[in-house]
């Protein structure tokens, strides 16, 4: 395969394969340092807490949380809708740009979509939780009973469920399909122990034959081409749990496409975050190069002004529509009592990404660092506004109403990030953090040390 | 059961490799399996693998898995419980939409991954022989299959195409 | 070693007795019909439409290679290329759907208007209208002629300089088009039903016109191998183009349904209003509609073989340009004829513009190599494979 001079290297250094396995391996090895266990007990204690507070609303009931009869869906949809959307980045990254071709994809679609199943677990929990008796949550799947009644296949909410389930369970699927190969190439770099037995078993017997290679290939390709419009069917049904609905401000035809779009703003805006740390923390620099960041905030910049055209067109077609209530809508959005709510919305979401346009800020870890971050801020406060400006005041003044959480509230949201910090933590310990065998795969068209032989 | 031989050599570059194989093809050396650290573009060429049927399986499970999730939802709000929802008609066709496509892409995605366990005899517990250890880091192994005491000479040719580390295996079968 | 195309006298002939014959099909259809303009009117803006956003379709395919860093469209790249410069001509009959414009856009009786539309007309009266229609063909026609001038003049240099330009120019198209795509199509189809909104209409309407795009760069080039040009296009070329033709349609599908699912869903009568119409009145071709531009392209193209099958690829893609015709009809007719037609004017027409269309596509594809040698990712588009 031949690739253009021009074409800005994906991996620094002087790589053979072998030194490709030991970079990559290498943190899986010796102790853990400080900072891994210092990280690990926070991401604990802020888990122990999630977990308090969720005893205390279902031991208390939901009524510790600061929803009221206007306001039925507050932090935890929005901790839903969040979630869920970080978790698009990953299987965005290992499906679609697979099918694109898009080589720089093999540096971070490991740990994308690592984060992507932490990611979806965390969002799966909001709902159950919202049900306030967790031990019914089997309630909401279609089972024979005594009573003969099904569940309501005409509700977003039950769509979500299978949505939400196949998304993990396939992006689960994918993912360790991906890992079995570098799994292998663990095993055999252990002496013998327990530790080897334990791979072992893990790799699935993994040989490293051609002829599993191809149908491996054969088998990501069409998983791909599956999951590709899964990824999108997801944060599509999210959407509808509020489009389907009459309330102004939810329900709006263009939902679909720009809650996707938003979701893969975000999830790739979380994946920055994370991968810009990790790569420092465990020396993984020669792997993710500015080429992949510029490449991943080329993304952010598309998907960022998607979603701000769609603001815009949610504006002018209130207006156009000559609705009043929907008018009111996004006039009570910008000026109500949440006005706050909404300008952070439009300054991180809308204004932040655009400095991307500038070279030298995309190219930039530090800038990127700070940016990824207004935009995972910004995308929180979008479902804030959809779910709590379009609530706070509907159809009867009289009803109309406003909310704050609960410090339960809170404390369950502090428990996602412990859960998935938790996690992620432990990933990057026992897995190999990078595709090993899939950056051998592109070495000798994207690493420096050839290209620059011109080979 | 009687052990079986392998000779296995290997290479430290796959442009080497596929040279080798094709020299091996030319001397009617039949090659039993190559393995190697990642896929190697053109190898399923020059092994005349045929391609795999996995899709196939995959469009099968596809299509059974969009018939049940289609199917079960218009029986149980046609003949199991019908239950009037907002007015909809009972065979609401668009609400079946989502989750048939679900379970489409799930019962697919399924068919895929366990077609490729159980097709390349993988899986949790599976202890395939591993003849050099290095082979998931940096080696481009050969694997020939010795039968009837010809070992010698697979050992020859293997070496005479500029394998290193040419060497025999003794494997309980 | 790339032949460079060009336009016989042959050709140019066949062209003419093309547009000559469809030109005789508009005018008889226009003498049918003197008494039902509206019928007329609707025919020009769907044909001027159609033609005009299928080469800002092509033109968004370059953009969006340059943007992506891609190398293998290089080898197809002229095609798509010389269509975008088809918008200007496109343009002009744009601008005769501002005369007919009674006839088509019932806002435009700016004396007899209801108070919904009263409360529109700010933005839908004939005057900002008109403007706006100016602007969108000025601004795409300076658009697509400069990122044609930048891609002519890599063949007289290697300068890397004019790489990173067109990129620039690239992003800024892409901005701009972002932006007018959804206007356009609101102010030109989606104002018929006046009354009726949605706020996916442009993105569903944008994506329509990319998928038609993709199918008249695989006819083209189809018409043009035939012909004896474009021989160093190969299999892996077709795939990719086939991909994009298989995934594009399973997402028009994706924006069709999700616009119908959910005005079906909330049944809000302001909104159901725009698919009851056509459910009633344009029954049959309502669901030719879905199932043309959707179930064949995807059972088609859904094996790996077919893709890589000029045939099998070339059926695919007069089904889908064909169908999305028809999805442009099914947007314009209701609103502005009110029962379903067809007959000599819509054959007629869609003859003459598509002759007109592929003259000047030829024209155009004449004046420079097929191939833009110098692009600095060119040699990659020769040496990449599909996955097995």
């Amino acid at each position: 395969m031949y690739v253009s001079p021009v074409r800005e290297p994906l991996i620094s250094g002087e790589k053979s394969y072998s030194k490709v396995t030991e970079e990559i391996y290498a943190p899986m090895t010796g102790r853990p340092g400080k900072t891994w266990y210092a990280g690990l007990t926070l991401a604990l204690i802020a888990l122990m807490f999630g977990l308090f507070s969720i005893f205390v609303t279902v031991w208390d009931g939901i009524g510790t949380w600061g929803l009221n009869r206007t306001i039925g869906w507050g932090w935890g949809i929005t901790n839903f809708v969040w979630w869920v959307g970080i978790g698009h980045a990953g299987t965005f990254i290992s499906a679609i740009l697979l099918l694109f071709r898009q080589k720089w994809r093999t540096s971070i679609n490991r740990s994308a979509e690592a984060m992507t199943i932490f990611a979806v677990m965390c969002a799966g929990l909001f709902p159950l939780i919202h049900m306030g008796r967790l031990p019914l949550g089997f309630f909401i799947f279609p089972y024979p009973n005594t009573r003969d009644v099904w569940v309501n296949f005409n509700s977003p909410l039950l769509w979500d469920v299978f949505a939400i389930s196949t998304y993990l369970t396939v992006s689960l699927l994918f993912w360790y399909m991906g890992l079995i190969p570098d799994i292998g190439t663990i095993r055999d770099r252990l002496k013998n122990g327990i530790k080897k037995k334990i791979y072992a078993f893990l790799s699935f017997g993994w040989t490293g034959s051609a002829r599993h290679w191809m149908r491996h290939e054969s088998m990501s390709l069409i998983l791909a081409g599956l999951a590709a419009p899964l990824v999108l069917s997801v944060h599509t049904i999210v959407s509808f749990d509020f489009a389907t609905s009459v309330i102004p401000g939810w329900h709006t035809t263009i939902f679909p496409p720009y809650f996707v779009s938003g979701a893969v703003f975000s999830g790739f805006a979380m994946v920055l975050t994370l991968m810009i740390i990790t790569r420092k923390a465990i020396n993984l620099e020669d792997y993710i190069t500015k080429a992949h960041l510029e490449s991943m905030n080329k993304i952010i910049i598309a998907t960022g002004s998607i979603v701000g055209i769609a603001y815009i067109t949610e504006l002018f077609i209130a207006w156009y529509s000559g609705v009043i209530y929907e008018q009111y809508a996004f006039i009570n959005r910008a000026f109500g009592p949440y006005w706050w709510a909404y300008w952070i919305m439009m300054t991180c979401n809308v204004i932040t990404p655009q400095l991307f346009w500038i070279k030298k800020i995309r190219r930039s870890f530090v800038a990127t660092f700070i940016i990824s971050i207004f935009v995972n801020i910004g995308m929180w406060f979008e479902r804030f506004v959809i779910i709590v400006t379009s609530l706070h005041r509907d159809f009867l003044p009289s009803s109309w109403s406003m909310y704050s959480p609960t410090w339960v509230e809170v404390g369950i949201y502090l428990g996602t990030f412990g859960l998935f910090f938790t996690l992620f933590f432990l990933f990057i310990r026992f897995f190999p953090v990078i595709a090993i065998a899939e950056v051998k795969s592109v070495l000798k068209t994207s690493a420096e040390k050839f290209i620059k032989k011109g080979k | 059961m009687k052990n079986k031989t392998y000779v296995s050599g290997y290479f430290p570059d796959d442009k080497d490799l596929i040279i080798a194989i094709k020299e091996l093809q030319e001397k009617n050396v039949d090659i039993t399996d190559v393995r190697t650290p990642f896929p190697v573009h053109g190898l399923d060429k020059v092994l005349k693998m045929r391609r795999s049927r996995l899709p196939r399986a995959g469009f099968v499970a596809g299509a059974i898995g969009s018939i049940i999730g289609f199917g079960f939802q218009a029986w149980v709000f046609t003949e199991a419980w019908p239950l009037n929802f907002g007015g909809k008609p009972y065979l609401s066709v668009p609400s079946f939409v989502p989750v048939t496509f679900e379970l489409t892409v799930l019962f697919a995605a399924f068919a895929l991954v366990f077609g490729f366990l159980i097709r390349s005899n993988l899986g949790p517990g599976a202890d395939n022989h591993i003849f050099d250890e290095e082979v998931t880091n940096d080696r481009f192994q050969i694997l020939l299959e010795a039968k009837e005491g010809n070992a010698e000479s697979l050992h020859e040719s293997l070496q005479s195409v500029g394998a290193l580390g040419v060497q025999l295996h003794e494997v309980k079968s | 070693m790339y032949k460079s195309f060009e336009f016989t006298q042959k050709l140019k002939t066949f062209l003419i007795v093309l547009m000559v014959i469809g030109a005789v099909l508009t005018v008889a259809g226009v003498f049918l019909n003197l008494d039902h303009t509206h019928r007329i009117w609707a025919n020009v803006l769907l044909n001027g439409f159609y033609f005009t956003a299928i080469a800002m379709g092509a033109a968004f395919f370059v953009v969006v290679h340059i943007l992506g860093e891609s190398g293998w469209h290089t080898a197809i790249q002229r095609i798509p290329e010389a269509m975008g410069q088809y918008v200007p001509y496109g343009g002009v009959i744009m601008f005769l759907v501002l005369v007919g414009m009674h006839d088509i856009y019932h806002w435009s009786h700016t004396e007899d208007l209801d108070e919904v539309l009263q409360g529109k007309s700010a933005f839908l009266n004939p005057l900002f209208f008109s403007i706006r229609t100016v602007v969108y063909i000025a601004l795409w026609t300076f658009l697509v002629r400069k990122i044609r001038k930048l891609s002519l003049a890599s063949d007289g240099s290697t300068d890397l300089k004019l790489f990173t330009r067109s990129r620039n120019w690239a992003g800024i198209f892409i901005v701009l088009f972002a932006i007018t795509s959804s206007t356009s199509a609101w102010d030109w189809i989606m104002s018929i039903d006046a009354h009726w909104y949605s706020t996916l209409f442009g993105w569903y309407i944008f994506v329509s016109s990319f998928v038609s795009a993709v199918a008249v760069i695989i006819i083209l080039l189809f018409v043009l191998r035939r012909m004896g040009y474009m021989d160093h296009v190969n299999d892996e070329h077709m795939h990719d183009l086939g991909k994009y033709l298989f995934g594009f349609s399973i997402f028009w599908m994706y924006l069709w349904i999700s616009q119908y699912l959910l005005i079906w869903y909330s049944n809000i009568p302001e909104e159901t209003v725009y698919f009851v119409t056509r459910q009633n009145d344009f029954q049959f071709i309502f669901w030719t509609n879905v199932i043309i531009n959707f179930l064949t392209p995807f059972l088609i193209l859904m094996p790996r073989g077919t893709k890589r099958k000029m045939n099998w690829l070339l059926i695919a893609a007069i089904i889908v340009f064909v169908g999305h015709w028809i999805d442009m009809y099914v947007s314009i007719w209701p609103g502005a004829v009110g029962h379903a037609e067809f007959g000599v004017l819509e054959i007629g027409m869609t003859i003459l513009v598509a002759g007109i269309f592929l003259f000047l596509f030829f024209k155009q594809f004449a004046k420079a190599p097929v191939v833009p040698e110098n692009h600095p990712y060119f040699k990659e588009s020769f040496d990449y494979d599909n996955i097995r």
